[in-house]
């Protein structure tokens, strides 16, 4: 018998602290239980931003080359580490690479004074 | 031009300690890995060799995210050697390296290195199968399924180059080095198979604008489609990123299983490849989901049938 799994749905969720994040890093997130990654959030210094694990040069295909995985070797830069693009950890734009010209998909999140990385819709 | 197929890829990397331990977990022996780079070979010798993007010693990059430097060919004697050097120099500068290879650049910037071939033969079994009416591959006994098996790369397969004029990538390919085309992806590229080997290809391109222009993928054969999946598996279970696959391509037939990589594109594990000669006509078609792949499956964690039985079974 098949059985379709819904995914989960919800207005908010707790997702981590900063303080778990290395600085400069990014940690992967499945909030809607999809058996992979589907986000990402990534702090360098005061900038702290969350993306979908979607590049837009093949319409969302996951970007990391090993779980957490999504920055340069500095980490000074988003890559896809299928085809190498590079893109701006603030704004999303592709900077270099096959989507150039093109963005990630910010997701919304808010930030506690307790440093808490809340997830306001997925 | 008797090239036998790609030795060696050159990349120069933005993270080396990534790239190198990559490599190694793919499951190429390194020969050096250091905080400068490295050398990791397939059974044969063939291999990759990471530096660091701001190595002196690097020919330069292709001005995109690309991180390839260089495709080295083994060819088969020293004659090839000078027959390819001559041909090369009628219209472009080659350059002798201290190695005694030579060096040029292809007509899409490509940097191109040729070297009497370092590979070693390989004395080694297929993956053995046993199918009913057919001799057994396997003695009685022999069990082919072993968690520990040694699943080590067999040689360098072949380089897939993102390139803006796939038509003329073909022709400097086939007119000035020999290459012939064994199939083809409509408006998309060729699969390009050099005179010194009959693997369905060693190089394939893809057409794409020039700020694309770099390596999409390189893959090594593995000695069956077993080896591919277990592979892949173990690749998976360290955490690395699956891309495609695993599945079984038309063109070619080889298995595969792509995945991402630090090395700023992907890597592939295949097996079984097409051989073909002369006698070939190569086919066409328009690529896409089907005409890609024979099949595609996608890797799930471990998961068997059974568990207790339903509630209701406990009455009595």
């Amino acid at each position: 018998m098949h059985r379709t799994v819904m995914p989960k749905r919800f207005t908010s969720m707790r997702l981590a602290n900063v303080a778990d994040l290395p600085d400069p890093g990014a940690r992967g997130f499945d909030p809607c239980e999809e058996g992979r990654d589907t986000l990402f959030v990534v702090r360098r210094g005061e900038v702290l931003r969350a993306y979908r694990d979607a590049c837009p040069h093949f319409g969302g295909t996951p970007m990391a080359w090993r779980k957490d995985a999504y920055l340069n070797g500095d980490g000074t830069r988003i890559v896809c580490h299928a085809h190498g693009a590079q893109f701006d950890i603030a704004s999303g734009e592709c900077l270099l690479g096959p989507c150039l010209g093109q963005r990630l998909t910010p997701v919304e999140i808010e930030v506690t004074s307790g440093g808490e990385i809340v997830l306001i819709s997925a | 031009m008797n090239i036998i197929g790609p030795d060696t890829l050159v990349f120069g990397v933005d993270d080396v300690a990534a790239c190198n331990r990559y490599l190694i977990d793919y499951g190429l022996l390194p020969m050096r890995s250091d905080d400068r780079g490295g050398r990791f070979e397939a059974l044969d010798g063939t291999g990759i060799e990471i530096a660091h993007r701001d190595d002196p010693a690097l020919p330069p990059a292709l001005g995109t995210a690309s991180m390839l430097r260089k495709t080295i060919y083994g060819v088969a004697d020293a004659a090839t050697l000078d027959a390819i050097a001559e041909e090369l120099l009628r219209d472009r500068e080659v350059r002798k390296l201290v190695d005694g290879s030579v060096e040029s650049v292809d007509d899409m910037g490509f940097v191109i290195g040729f070297q009497v071939t370092t590979r070693r033969s390989l004395s080694l079994p297929a993956e053995p199968v046993n199918a009913p009416g057919a001799p057994a591959q396997r003695a009685p006994n022999v069990v082919a399924v072993r968690d520990d098996a040694v699943l080590t790369p067999r040689t360098l397969s072949h380089v897939v180059y993102f390139v803006p004029d796939a038509a003329k990538a073909e022709a400097f390919y086939v007119e000035r080095l020999g290459f012939r085309c064994t199939d083809r992806f409509t408006g998309i590229g060729p699969f390009l198979q050099p005179a010194g080997t009959l693997d369905h290809h060693t190089l394939f391109m893809i057409q794409t604008p020039p700020f694309m222009k770099g390596c999409e993928h390189f893959t090594f054969h593995m000695g069956g489609p077993t080896e591919v999946l277990q592979a892949g598996t173990r690749f998976v279970a360290k955490g690395y990123q699956s891309f495609w696959g695993p599945g079984r391509h038309r063109f070619g037939s080889n298995w595969f299983w792509y995945f991402n990589s630090p090395l700023g594109c992907h890597v592939e594990y295949d097996a079984d490849m097409d051989l073909h000669d002369v006698a070939w006509s190569a086919r066409e078609a328009p690529m896409g989901a089907d005409a890609s792949q024979l099949f595609l499956f996608q890797h799930r964690e471990k998961w068997a049938p059974g568990g207790p039985p339903p509630a209701g079974a406990k009455a009595e």
